[in-house]
């Protein structure tokens, strides 16, 4: 082996050690420390590439990175729950679904109609599942959202667009945006769809909550001044209530 | 994968993650947003493989697929494997100026670096993976890798001593500089 040929693989050699146990960098170490000019040019390369390394270790990674990356996670990994719904629920779910819509059709209260609309859109997507989302602001709502602390009628502080754009689910109901965020209380998986009121402004801000059950789902609709909202969730009615 | 596993995952790896980003990204809010859309593949894709050991060279080669997968490519990258051996000897100038410049002046020369060096080099110098391993998140063959650290680093020798010369270090924001919000 020429020294040449011993630089270019002791080029790939850490300066940390790492690689002592390779057998690829036998030879050449071997050569490095019989050759005095190879060993000297060697310990300037690992001094070198020990300095470089001590650089980038020096770097940080922005404040908050950590924490948008957990949440993120958490956002887009909540909807693999759904996907366990066995195909059964599915089609329950969309029979509940059309029935809740038949009847909005003749309901004689507009903005009942559409609530009830809405509520069959959720519980129909809910039972679908397959669920992605991802983003700073989705991991933020969802862990506003899994605080047992926080009552959902009271109001949700939120940013609608900035949800939308930065990765939070978006679905397409009636022709306008609704968002959708997973969360986990008491060990259940709910499902919040947000539409936003200007949208529909049939149904009257501060409209009551209502609240729907089957076999399978329970959800409860209501309004405030800014959005109109459905919560899904597999785990009865009551304990849907108690989000409220 | 669990929740905690995930979050030891993270821990583990994405500050390396984010300096490889860096490098190649030449942003901190695009390096960022790198490494955020490599671990969200993970959550999505990634939670599959069965082996733990696996997944410290498949975030990287994640990441480093979506780099490519969100840059252009310009007709500079194709002709960099025509260029003629680096060379390959270090003065003990170059390990003083290396040891004497501060990181932020380093990430600098580091990213003037043809980005085909650039890549296995940043990698090279994180001393997480092999260099088998990095040919192996690179897709390339090993001795791709060892040819691409030696001309590498002589460009990065040349590009510290540049970087010294033009005194560029005092005017770079980095690295206080915060990535951008996603939302």
């Amino acid at each position: 082996m020429s020294n040449n040929e011993a630089k270019f693989i002791l080029g790939a050699y850490r300066a940390n050690g790492r690689d002592a146990d390779d057998a690829t960098f036998g030879a050449a170490l071997a050569q490095a420390r019989s050759d005095p000019a190879l060993g000297a040019w060697f310990a300037r390369t690992r001094a070198h590439d020990a300095a470089m390394a001590a650089k980038l270790r020096e770097i940080a990674p922005p404040v908050g990175l950590r924490e948008a990356i957990l949440a993120g996670a958490r956002a887009s990994r909540a909807p693999r729950k759904d996907r366990r719904f066995p195909t059964m629920w599915l089609a329950l779910a969309a029979s509940v679904a059309v029935l809740l819509a038949v009847t909005a059709t003749f309901w004689p209260n507009r903005a009942a109609a559409e609530a009830a609309k809405f509520a069959a859109f959720a519980v129909t997507d809910t039972a679908r599942g397959g669920h992605e989302g991802h983003g700073e602001a989705a991991g933020a709502l969802q862990s506003m959202l899994a605080n047992p602390a926080t009552h959902l009628g009271a109001g949700l502080p939120m940013d609608f667009t900035a949800l939308r754009t930065s990765g939070c689910r978006t679905l397409n109901f009636a022709g306008h945006d609704v968002l959708e965020v997973c969360f986990q209380r008491e060990g259940a998986w709910f499902h919040c769809y947000i539409a936003r009121a200007g949208d529909f402004p049939a149904r009257a801000a501060g409209a009551p909550a209502t609240f729907t059950s089957d076999p399978h789902f329970a959800s409860a609709s209501w309004s405030d001044a800014a959005y109109h909202f459905v919560v899904v969730s597999n785990a009865g009615v009551e304990a849907v209530k108690r989000l409220l | 994968m669990s929740s905690e596993v995930f979050t030891q995952l993270v821990d583990a790896y994405y500050t390396p993650l984010y300096r490889f980003a860096l490098s190649l990204a030449k942003s901190p809010a695009d390096a960022g947003d790198l490494v955020q859309q490599t671990f969200f593949i993970w959550a999505t894709k990634g939670h599959g493989l069965r082996e733990a050991a696996k997944a410290k060279s498949w975030l990287f080669t994640t990441l480093y697929r979506e780099f490519l997968h969100g840059r252009r490519r310009d007709s500079r990258a194709t002709s960099l494997e025509d260029l003629p051996p680096g060379e390959a000897d270090v003065a003990a100038e170059d390990v003083d100026r290396a040891t004497r410049m501060d990181a932020s002046a380093v990430v600098v020369a580091l990213q003037t670096v043809d980005e085909v060096f650039r890549a296995p080099l940043t990698l090279f110098y994180l001393e997480d993976l092999s260099y088998a391993e990095i040919a192996d998140a690179l897709g390339v063959p090993i001795g791709t890798v060892m040819s691409r650290l030696s001309r590498g680093k002589a460009q990065l020798r040349a590009a510290l001593a540049q970087e010294e010369t033009a005194g560029k270090s005092k005017v770079v924001p980095f690295p206080g500089a915060q990535g951008r919000k996603r939302s």
